[in-house]
C-alpha cells in the first residue's frame, strides 16, 4: 500500500528534476539565436570577425558602405591574429558566431580548409554582381585560393598580398652612406658594414615557419623560378638539386652574417616588425601589406604602436629580392587573397551579410577604398590606387617604387601559402629553423620535407 | 521499532522531496554539466578525426591514440613535463626553504624581503614573458651581464637554441613559483614549537642542524603539498613556454598544453587533441593517486 503511494510521489521528484534540470540546460543555452525571418538584402544588423584589416582600415569600409547601404549596420570585430583560430572555431560552431568571417587560402591562420564547411557558396551573388563572366574581372589569385576541391566559392576576396620583396629604411642606409644589397655578396659585405655600425642589417623571425617559408620560396626561385610550387605540388622532390642549393643558402644567410644571431628565438610579429618600425633594423623581409605603412597616417600609427615615442615615420621602401645565386632570373613574388570574407550556414541575416561581402569585393567603389589603403592590391583588376588620394611620407622616393611592386604583383600567378597544407607548413618550419639553428643539414631538413609530403 | 521504521521513511521522504534537489541543483548541473560532461565529450572527440567544425567527422576509433603513441613530439613532451616537474620542484623547495628559514631569524627590512620574494607571483606570465624574451635574446640583458661579468664567452641566443631554451623555462617558472613556496615554508615553520627548536639549542645543535633534523621534517607536510601542486604544475604548463618560447624551438619546449593548443587551434586536429587531453587526464590521475598513496603511508607511519 505504502509503496503504491510513494510510486507516484517519486515520479513526480524525479519528473521536478527532469524539468528543472531542462530548464536549467535552457538557461544555460539561453543565448542561441533563432533564424531570423526577416533576413533582408539591405536592413540588418551583421557582425563581421577578422585579424585583418586594421580596425581603423575596417571602419573605413564600412563608412563607405553605408554610404550605399545605410540600413544594415555592421559591427567590426578584430581578433588578435595569434588568436583568430581559438576564437573563430569554436564561434562557427556554435549557432551564435559571427555573420561574416575572415578566412585565407592555405593551411595557416583562418585557413579555408578547416571552416569552408560553415562558409555559403557565394558563386550566386558574385555572378549577380558582376555577371556570368565575373571571373575575368576578378584578379585570379583571389578566387583560386578561396574556391574549395569541390568548387564552391567560400569566400570573396577582398584584395591579395604578395611576399617574397625585402623591405628597407633608406633613412639608415643614407645614414652610413651604404646601397641596399642586389647580390648575396653585396648583402654579406652591407651586412657586415652595418654590423660595424652596431647596427642591425637584415632581421628574420626564424621562429616563425611562415616567414621562413617566404625566405626559402624566394631563394629557391631565385635559382628556379617554379620550382617551390612544384615542389609543394609534389611534382619536385623536396630533395631535388634546387632546393638543396637554396636551402644551403639560406643556411649562409644565418652563418655569413646577414640574418642577426638568435633569430631562431625571434618571431618576425611583433619583434621583427617592431624592431623595424622603431628604426632598428635596416631590412626586413615583408609582403606588400607593409605598403600601408607608405602613407604618413599608416607609418605613424605603426611607429607609435611598434614602442616609439613621438612617433616620426620614415619612408620604407621595397627592394626586389636581392639575386642570392647569380643566376639572373627575376626577383621572385607569390602571393595569395590576403583574406577572403565568408558567409557564415548559421547567420540569420545571410543575405545582409552577402550583400556586404559582395559590395566589398566586387564594388568599385568599395575596391577603391582597398586600392587607396594599400594594405591589399585590390581584388578587381580595373581598380588601381589613386596616389593623388594618398599621402605618402615622401611620395618622391616611395611613389615608383611601390608603383612598381604593384604592377609587377599584377602578373604573379604563384601562390605564397595558399597551396601549403597544415602538415607541410608545420614540417617546413621544423626543417628551416633545424637548418637555421644548425640542428641539420640542409640535405637532411629537406628528406624531411619529403616524407611530410608523402604523408 | 516502528517509531523507528517511521524516522526512516521520514528521512527517505525528505531526501526524495524535490525541494532537496533543488539546493543541490546548482552544484549538479555545474559538476555534472561542466566537468564530467566535457570530459565525456572529449572522450568522444577524441575518437574522431574532425576539425572541430566539419558536419561530418570520421569515427577512427583508438587510433589518435595510437597516434599519439607514434609521435616523437608527444614523448618529448611528457620528457619536459618530468624534468619540470624535477627541477622547478627541488630547486623552489630549496630556496623557498631556505629563504624562509633566513625570514624567521627576523633580518633587516625582512618586511621588504617577503614583498620582494612575492611579488614574481602576482606579476602576470603574459606581462613578464615579453620582458623575458628580451632579457634572454641575444642582444639582450642577460649576455649584456654575462660579457659585463668578463664571461662574454658564455653568452649564446639562449632562447633560439634547443639546449638552452627549456632551461630559461625552467628558470622563469622557478622565478615565478619560488614566492609561494616560501610563503607556505615560512607559515609551516611558523607551527613548529619553539620549545622543540630551545630544546635542540640547549642540546647542542646548531643552525644547519637544527634546520635538517628539525625543520624539515616538522614541514614535511608542506613539502608533500607542494610537490602535489608542482606534479599539477608541470602537468599544466602552458602559459609560459607558449608566451616565451611558442614551445620551440623545433618542439625544445613543447609541453603537453602547448601540443594540445597546436593541435587543436592552429593545426586544427581537434580528435588528436581530445586525444592527448584524454591522455593528460590520466597521467594527471595517476599523478594523484601516487602522491595521495605516498601521503597515506606516510601518515600511516606517523601515526604507528
Amino acid at each position: 500500500m505504502f509503496g503504491f503511494r510513494s510510486a507516484p510521489k517519486r515520479a513526480k521528484s524525479v519528473a521536478a528534476v527532469v524539468i528543472a534540470l531542462g530548464l536549467s540546460a535552457a538557461a544555460l543555452t539561453g543565448c542561441s539565436s533563432t533564424p531570423s525571418g526577416t533576413d533582408s538584402a539591405t536592413k540588418g544588423a551583421i557582425t563581421w570577425w577578422g585579424w585583418t584589416p586594421e580596425i581603423g582600415v575596417g571602419k573605413q569600409y564600412i563608412a563607405a558602405f553605408n554610404k550605399v547601404y545605410p540600413n544594415i549596420k555592421v559591427t567590426y570585430k578584430q581578433v588578435a591574429t595569434a588568436s583568430y583560430d581559438a576564437a573563430i572555431r569554436p564561434a562557427l560552431a556554435s549557432s551564435v558566431g559571427p555573420d561574416v568571417f575572415n578566412v585565407a587560402p592555405g593551411g595557416g591562420i583562418g585557413s579555408i580548409q578547416a571552416y569552408q564547411g560553415s562558409a555559403v557558396d557565394l558563386t550566386p551573388v558574385v555572378t549577380k554582381a558582376l555577371g556570368s563572366d565575373w571571373k575575368t574581372k576578378l584578379a585570379a589569385i583571389g578566387p583560386k585560393g578561396l574556391t574549395t576541391s569541390t568548387g564552391k566559392l567560400a569566400a570573396l576576396s577582398v584584395g591579395s598580398t604578395f611576399a617574397g620583396s625585402v623591405w628597407v629604411n633608406p633613412t639608415i642606409f643614407s645614414k652610413y652612406n651604404l646601397t641596399p644589397p642586389k647580390t648575396f655578396a653585396e648583402w654579406v659585405s652591407v651586412c657586415q658594414a652595418f654590423a660595424s655600425h652596431g647596427v642591425t642589417c637584415f632581421e628574420q623571425g626564424a621562429g616563425d615557419p611562415g616567414f621562413n617559408d617566404d625566405l626559402l620560396h624566394a631563394i629557391a626561385d631565385s635559382i628556379k623560378p617554379g620550382v617551390w610550387t612544384s615542389a609543394v605540388a609534389g611534382k619536385t622532390a623536396w630533395t631535388d638539386p634546387t632546393l638543396e642549393q637554396a636551402m644551403k643558402v639560406f643556411k649562409s644567410m644565418f652563418t655569413d652574417g646577414i640574418i642577426q644571431k638568435g633569430a631562431v628565438g625571434v618571431q618576425q610579429y611583433p619583434d621583427v616588425n617592431n624592431d623595424f618600425l622603431a628604426g632598428k633594423t635596416a631590412m626586413v623581409m615583408m609582403g606588400t601589406w607593409y605598403m600601408q605603412y607608405s602613407t604618413l597616417a599608416g607609418a605613424t600609427a605603426a611607429v607609435s604602436a611598434a614602442g616609439v615615442a613621438n612617433a616620426k615615420p620614415f619612408p620604407m621602401i621595397a627592394i626586389p629580392f636581392p639575386d642570392v645565386t647569380g643566376a639572373g632570373n627575376p626577383a621572385p613574388l607569390f602571393g595569395d587573397a590576403d583574406y577572403g570574407l565568408a558567409v557564415n550556414t548559421k547567420s540569420s541575416h545571410q543575405k545582409a551579410a552577402e550583400t556586404f561581402v559582395t559590395w566589398l569585393g566586387t564594388n568599385e567603389a568599395a575596391q577603391q577604398v582597398v586600392a587607396n589603403s594599400l594594405n591589399d592590391i585590390s581584388a578587381l583588376t580595373n581598380v588601381a590606387p589613386k596616389w593623388a588620394d594618398i599621402k605618402l611620407v615622401d611620395a618622391a622616393q616611395q611613389q615608383s617604387t611601390l608603383q612598381t611592386l604593384i604592377a609587377a604583383t599584377g602578373k604573379i600567378s604563384e601562390a605564397r601559402l595558399g597551396d601549403v597544407g597544415t602538415a607541410l607548413g608545420q614540417a617546413i618550419g621544423v626543417a628551416t629553423s633545424s637548418v637555421a639553428a644548425g640542428n641539420a643539414t640542409p640535405k637532411a631538413a629537406l628528406a624531411t620535407l619529403q616524407t611530410a609530403s608523402k604523408g | 521499532m516502528s517509531s523507528k521504521s517511521g524516522r526512516g521513511v521520514a528521512r527517505r521522504r525528505s531526501f526524495l522531496r524535490p525541494t532537496g534537489y533543488a539546493w543541490i541543483l546548482p552544484a549538479l548541473v555545474f559538476c555534472v554539466g561542466l566537468l564530467y560532461y566535457s570530459v565525456g565529450y572529449t572522450g568522444y572527440i577524441s575518437t574522431l578525426d574532425w576539425n572541430g567544425t566539419a558536419p561530418d567527422p570520421t569515427h577512427v576509433g583508438s587510433a589518435n591514440y595510437g597516434r599519439a603513441f607514434a609521435d616523437p613530439v608527444f614523448w618529448e613532451a611528457i620528457q619536459h613535463t618530468v624534468i619540470s616537474f624535477v627541477v622547478t620542484f627541488t630547486i623552489s623547495t630549496i630556496l623557498g626553504f631556505v629563504f624562509a628559514a633566513l625570514l624567521h631569524s627576523r633580518p633587516f627590512f625582512g618586511g621588504v624581503y617577503k614583498v620582494v620574494l612575492f611579488v614574481p607571483v602576482v606579476l602576470a606570465p603574459a606581462i613578464m614573458a615579453p620582458v623575458f624574451r628580451q632579457i634572454f635574446a641575444n642582444d639582450g640583458q642577460f649576455n649584456w651581464l654575462l660579457d659585463h661579468l668578463g664571461l662574454g664567452a658564455l653568452a649564446q641566443p639562449w632562447l633560439a637554441q634547443s639546449g638552452t631554451a627549456l632551461g630559461v623555462i625552467l628558470a622563469i617558472t622557478i622565478w615565478g613559483g619560488t614566492g609561494v613556496t616560501f610563503i607556505l615554508y615560512f607559515a609551516a615553520m611558523g607551527q613548529i614549537d619553539p620549545e622543540l627548536l630551545e630544546a635542540a639549542e640547549l642540546d647542542g645543535a646548531g643552525n644547519i642542524r637544527r634546520l635538517v633534523s628539525i625543520i624539515w621534517p616538522n614541514v614535511r607536510g608542506t613539502t608533500i603539498a607542494l610537490a602535489t601542486l608542482s606534479a599539477i604544475g608541470a602537468l599544466k604548463t602552458f602559459d609560459i613556454p607558449y608566451l616565451v618560447t611558442t614551445g620551440g624551438p623545433n618542439f625544445a619546449t613543447e609541453f603537453l598544453g602547448t601540443l594540445i593548443y597546436r593541435m587543436s587551434i592552429p593545426l586544427g586536429a581537434v580528435g588528436y587533441g581530445a586525444a592527448l587531453s584524454i591522455l593528460l587526464l590520466l597521467i594527471a590521475l595517476v599523478f594523484a593517486i601516487l602522491l595521495n598513496a605516498r601521503r597515506d603511508k606516510g601518515e600511516g607511519r606517523n601515526d604507528a
